[in-house]
């Protein structure tokens, strides 16, 4: 008699939580669904503040594609004079960095996947991964419904790395808007600390995406931000070509 | 039976005050009599007025801070931050700046000052590195060396260099920022020795190469740079290890200003401007600047309070009055804390100057009775009688009311306010018995004085003083329309209200302090300009292996900007073993190594091509990361301007033309350089790969004494943020990323936390119990609950017209204007209270003869408390000039509360809708 209570009350639990998880997970599809896609091409400004100074912005196009279950990334500075036609090449784990005073390339260990890009707040990771979406590596589980961010009802989700996951952060939390699903703020957290957050803003509709024109990085470890401005972005673009992801290509930039 | 109670109460007040009007000369001799016992009390009693004396003593961490405290007395710090006076010439202003510290530091270190100062550092001991070096390197480190020296000939070592740099920078951003101090000494090395190289390569003399040059180049391009020094060299630290602690506050407060004297006078005519920071010096600002505050405080409060008493009672006495009971109530409580508690902490020392503008309620409310009955024609002793009669049970009851809310801060958690509560209970309490003693005493004085010379008050002050005709209409105002003066002030009491709950609570310790103060400004300094705060966290442990562990996960953490202890100055003895075997090997490398008789011209060439473009990628990365103190560097050994551009030939520039062009028979000349370049270099190396083991003798005194206890048996590590500590969002993620690794890191910004903890949970705490005790009292005086809860409606809009006007006027809670809280809940009912006494004495249809007769009292009452508060005002120590707005702001809140709504309220129950406000034992009796 004792046992089926105890049965019930268990069997509800795993449901409560499997329909929980399957929740969140829906949920975080939803808000990924303007950042994934192949062959994306995007021309963004970025400038970092540091000690409340701004420091040059830099301008670059990015490319990435995902093709025969590998991704592609190729970051090419136009901006500043300084920085122009330095350019960075990710695919999956490898980075490869052509630098523009030399015309060099070097290739980098995969552990420097996690250092600043362009000295951004931002690491290569973060910006490689962005045609898979933020959230491909973690798993999703719900934990509050309702906490307001920048005066919106957002769900709090936090998400873990999946098991094998390299370049990971222990956990992001991520608050996404409860109406419209957009990504309003990601916690990136490290041995146990909020050490950066992501602020999402300037939704607009472009190739039938909800996507964010503007992102901020915001360090809690130095005095730094990184201030993303989105000028141009294309889903399925044209400009978007396989060769560009190869070494050869990186020789070929001037 | 509570109307013979009263009735004996009074009468027993009644009785003292007459025979003290007649006999004021032992009135007087009584109350000296008791100023003197209560004044021993003064000798024992010191004065705490730093926030690191506020931290609660049975904390586990406090303890331990205090124990690092005085087990290694390094750990106080004095931080002299350097800046060169002309930064537009760099390498001009980095002479200066390290001919400064080395000036200041032989200065410093003569005879004279070593009873203040224990050792200064400006710069960094090489001599144990010198001789010790491998043994203190890590084992990759080792074979990085290993690799780059294999062979010390030129075109070999260059080669080496290359791969070296290739291998560890090449597009790795972070190791070249975590290494930029390093790299940037070496590069200046690097420099030196292209330069000597392409001097060489165009000599056609064959002369020597300045032997002492040439070692200065190597030993820099080894070593880096031995100075403290920020991004563009042009700023420079030193550090003061004082022969007091922060537990020497008496020598903080004398010797540090001495220090700082001696070092801006030293500094004025090289060049350069000091300043100093760190705890101690912080902590030295924090104490003269509150004793300068309460100072000038307690002058002008007693001043304006003064005048205002002459103005309004018209008495050029009534200063004497009222003000000498007032100053003794005030040494009573001051010598009753002695005996109590021995200390005034920075709350409790503020609430004495507060006490000038409390204290004088109760002298204004039996001076104004006292005045009013002698209006009438009584005598002296007849009109402090009647005064003490009429005006008492409200004062008694305001007193108790408010002594008793104060001595209910004990339920709060911190020891601060618990000796808030007891100074600020006492301080009641001697007021009000001084007032009662020596107040009718000196009105009998003044009386036989005035009878003696055939005086009458003065005909001038009759004319000039203070009018309160307004009272009266305003009293008749509100009688007649009664609901909407309460409509109005309750309407703006929940318009203002809305924001309430927007009110924050400051998380920057370092904003309470005075603005301006160079010792805060020079922290954001030193995170902007060295990429560190001079504040950390510290962590003391007894096994040196465990310290080992816990500093390699420590050092890993985002917002750990380095980790200082023993532990890279003295490896274990398997570190030590491994490391001696390596040191061997490379050891014997060096010894087999001579320089080469030839040189390959254009192989060098090409090395130096690769070079070039090295440092250029490098410089990219530096751009690019915002490493300008690199970036400065790499740009003049490329010959680049800020934006990339090529705008100067340099040394490398000409050598590799020279190689190219061999006109001078370069080749030749850098084989002559070699001949000295390889012996030299292998003087500087071989000493390093010294393979003996290093015991903890073996380390220099300085570095030993900083992180080892006296004893030997605890070893201290220090945690230096990337951030400010101070900062509360900063220290937030600083303190949770420590706490993975270790719980028992502490540290003076630990004071910050505890501190923001008071002000968010003991505030509410105190407010609570205060609110709850004085409703009880309440109850218990009036005998009826309506009245007891219509009397606290004044302060509860009081304080939700305060949090408003607060969230929108930008001020913020922290751990000292809290207080306020309580605070307003002890003295903001008084006002009406003594309505409430009135009301029921002259009944009915009487409010406004109740508010013209109660009305300058409480007027002048508020008038003087608010004075009391607003002298903290002018203050430039902003915890001060904030806790005196928020009071000043509270109490004239409470003030308008209680005039214009309360009578109306009252107005309202018992005459409009009848309620009975009378005490429930006279309803009883009728």
């Amino acid at each position: 008699m004792k046992v089926l209570p105890l049965l019930l009350i268990t069997i509800s639990s795993l449901f409560a939580a499997t329909a929980g998880a399957q929740d969140a997970g829906q949920i975080v599809r939803q808000a990924e669904k303007p950042f994934i896609g192949n062959k994306i091409y995007s021309v963004s400004e970025m400038t970092v503040y540091r000690s409340g100074s701004a420091r040059p912005t830099q301008v670059v196009e990015g490319y990435t594609m995902d093709e025969g279950g590998r991704s592609y990334s190729l970051t090419l500075y136009l901006e500043p004079a300084r920085m122009k036609g330095t350019a960075y090449l990710i695919i999956d784990n490898d980075l490869w960095v052509r630098f523009a005073s030399t015309g060099r390339i070097r290739k980098l260990s995969s552990s420097a996947k996690k250092n600043s890009a362009g000295g951004t707040d931002f690491s290569y990771s973060d910006m490689g991964d962005s045609g898979q979406g933020i959230a491909k590596k973690y798993q999703a589980t719900l934990e509050n419904r309702d906490v307001i961010v920048a005066e919106r009802k957002c769900f709090q989700i936090a998400l873990t790395p999946r098991t094998g996951q390299e370049d990971t952060y222990e956990k992001l939390v991520a608050y996404i808007d409860q109406q419209n699903y957009r990504y309003l703020k990601i916690d990136y957290i490290q041995s146990g600390a909020v050490i950066k957050s992501l602020t999402f803003s300037d939704y607009r509709n472009t190739d039938g995406r909800d996507y964010p024109f503007q992102m901020i990085m915001e360090s809690h470890t130095q005095p730094s931000r990184t201030e993303v401005v989105t000028k141009r972005v294309e889903f399925d673009s044209t400009k978007v070509e396989e060769d560009m992801f190869t070494i050869s290509y990186l020789q070929r930039i001037q | 039976m509570p109307a013979n109670k009263e009735t004996r109460r009074m009468r027993m007040l009644g009785a003292w005050g007459v025979w003290a009007a007649k006999h004021w000369v032992s009135a007087l001799l009584i109350a000296l009599g008791i100023t003197v016992l209560l004044g021993l009390g003064l000798s024992r009693l010191r004065l705490e007025l730093t926030y690191y004396s506020l931290m609660p003593k049975d904390s586990p961490k406090v303890r331990d801070l205090q124990n690092i405290v005085e087990t290694f007395p390094a750990a106080s710090s004095i931080v002299v931050v350097l800046k060169a006076e002309n930064s537009a010439d760099r390498d001009r202003a980095r002479q200066t700046i390290t001919a400064a510290v080395d000036s200041i530091v032989v200065e410093l270190s003569r005879p004279e000052y070593a009873a203040s100062i224990v050792r200064v550092q400006g710069r960094f001991d090489l001599d144990y590195i010198r001789e010790h070096g491998l043994i203190l390197s890590k084992k990759e480190d080792i074979e990085r060396f290993q690799r780059m020296f294999t062979d010390l000939n030129l075109v070999p070592l260059i080669t080496h260099l290359n791969d070296d740099f290739e291998r560890e920078y090449s597009g790795n951003e972070k190791k070249l920022s975590e290494e930029e101090e390093q790299t940037s000494g070496q590069l200046e090395g690097l420099g030196k020795i292209i330069g000597l190289m392409s001097a060489a390569a165009a000599d056609g003399n064959g002369r020597e190469t300045d032997p002492e040059e040439l070692s200065a180049g190597l030993d820099q391009f080894i070593f880096g740079s031995p100075y403290f020094l920020n991004r563009d060299g042009t700023m420079a630290v030193l550090f003061i290890q004082p022969a007091f602690t922060i537990n020497d506050l008496e020598r903080v407060v004398a010797e540090i200003p001495e220090l700082e004297h001696i070092i801006k006078n030293k500094v004025r005519t090289l060049g350069v401007t000091a300043g100093l920071t760190g705890l101690l010096v912080v902590m030295k600002d924090e104490i003269i600047t509150s004793e300068q505050g309460l100072g000038i405080s307690m002058i002008i409060a007693v001043v304006l309070i003064l005048l205002l008493m002459i103005l309004s009672f018209r008495m050029y006495s009534a200063p004497f009055i009222s003000g000498i009971p007032l100053l003794i109530g005030i040494l009573w409580t001051a010598g009753l804390a002695g005996w109590v508690m021995g200390r005034l902490n920075i709350l409790s020392a503020m609430y004495m100057v507060a006490l000038v503008g409390l204290g004088i309620d109760y002298a204004i409310h039996l001076l104004t009775a006292y005045v009013q009955e002698r209006e009438h024609g009584l005598t002296v002793a007849e009109s402090v009688l009647q005064s003490v009669r009429k005006s008492g049970p409200g004062i008694l009851t305001g007193a108790l009311t408010t002594a008793i809310a104060f001595f209910a801060l004990q339920v709060a958690k911190s020891q601060m306010v618990k000796e808030l509560g007891i100074v600020a209970g006492l301080g009641i309490l001697c007021e009000l018995a001084s007032m009662f003693i020596i107040l009718p005493a000196l009105l009998g004085f003044r009386g036989s004085r005035l009878a003696r010379k055939g005086k009458s008050d003065s005909e001038l002050l009759r004319r000039v003083g203070l009018r309160y005709s307004w009272i009266p209409v305003l009293g008749e105002r509100v009688s007649r329309r009664p609901a909407i003066f309460a409509a109005i002030m309750l309407a703006a009491a929940i318009l203002v209200g809305t924001q309430a709950g927007k009110v924050q609570v400051e998380g920057n310790i370092m904003n309470m302090e005075a603005k301006g103060l160079e010792s805060i400004e020079l922290q954001d300094q030193m995170v902007k300009e060295f990429g560190m705060a001079p504040d950390t966290m510290s962590v003391t442990e007894t096994n040196l292996q465990q310290m080992r562990e816990i500093e390699k996960k420590i050092d890993k953490l985002e917002s750990v900007k380095t980790v200082d202890s023993i532990v890279p100055y003295f490896p274990s003895p398997e570190e030590q073993s491994l490391r001696a075997e390596q040191a061997l090997r490379f050891r014997r490398q060096i010894l087999a190594l001579g320089p080469d008789e030839t040189l390959d011209r254009e192989q060098l060439g090409s090395q130096l091509q690769r070079l070039e473009d090295n440092l250029l990628e490098m410089s990219d990365l530096a751009f690019a990361g915002g490493m300008d103190k690199l970036l400065d560097k790499l740009n003049r050994l490329t010959g680049r301007d800020a934006t990339g551009e090529k705008i100067a030939k340099t040394d490398l520039d000409r050598l590799i033309l020279e190689l190219e062009t061999n006109e001078s028979g370069s080749a030749s000349g850098l084989i002559r350089l070699q001949q000295q370049f390889v012996p030299s270099l292998q003087a500087i190396l071989l000493p390093m790969s010294n393979p003996e083991a290093i015991g903890l003798d073996m380390v220099p005194p300085d570095i030993r004494d900083t992180y080892v206890s006296s004893d030997g048996h605890d070893f201290l590590m220090n945690i230096i943020p990337t951030g400010n500590p101070w900062d509360e969002n900063f220290r937030s993620v600083f303190t949770n990323q420590i706490a993975t690794v270790t719980e028992r890191a502490t540290g003076l910004v630990l004071v910050a936390d505890q501190m923001t903890e008071i002000a968010q949970h003991d505030g509410v705490r105190a407010a609570v119990t205060a609110l709850l005790v004085i409703f009880l009292l309440l109850v218990l005086d009036f005998r009826n609950i309506k009245l007891a809860l219509a009397t606290l409606l004044p302060l509860c809009l009081s304080f939700l017209s305060l949090f408003g006007i607060m969230s929108l006027a930008g001020i913020k809670f922290d751990f000292i204007n809290i207080i306020a809280v309580p605070l307003l809940i002890g003295i903001g009912v008084d006002d009406a209270v003594h309505f409430n006494h009135r009301y029921l004495l002259e009944g009915k249809g009487n409010m406004p003869l109740v508010v013209a007769r109660t009305g300058k009292a409480v007027l002048l009452t508020s008038v003087t408390t608010i004075i009391g508060f607003a002298s903290f005002i002018p203050s430039i120590m902003r915890a001060m000039r904030s806790t005196g707005i928020v009071l000043s702001i509270a109490m004239a809140l409470a003030y308008l509360f209680a005039i214009l709504l309360h009578p109306a309220v009252l107005i309202i129950m018992a005459e409009r809708l009848g309620l009975n406000i009378h005490p429930w034992t006279s309803r009883r009796k009728k």
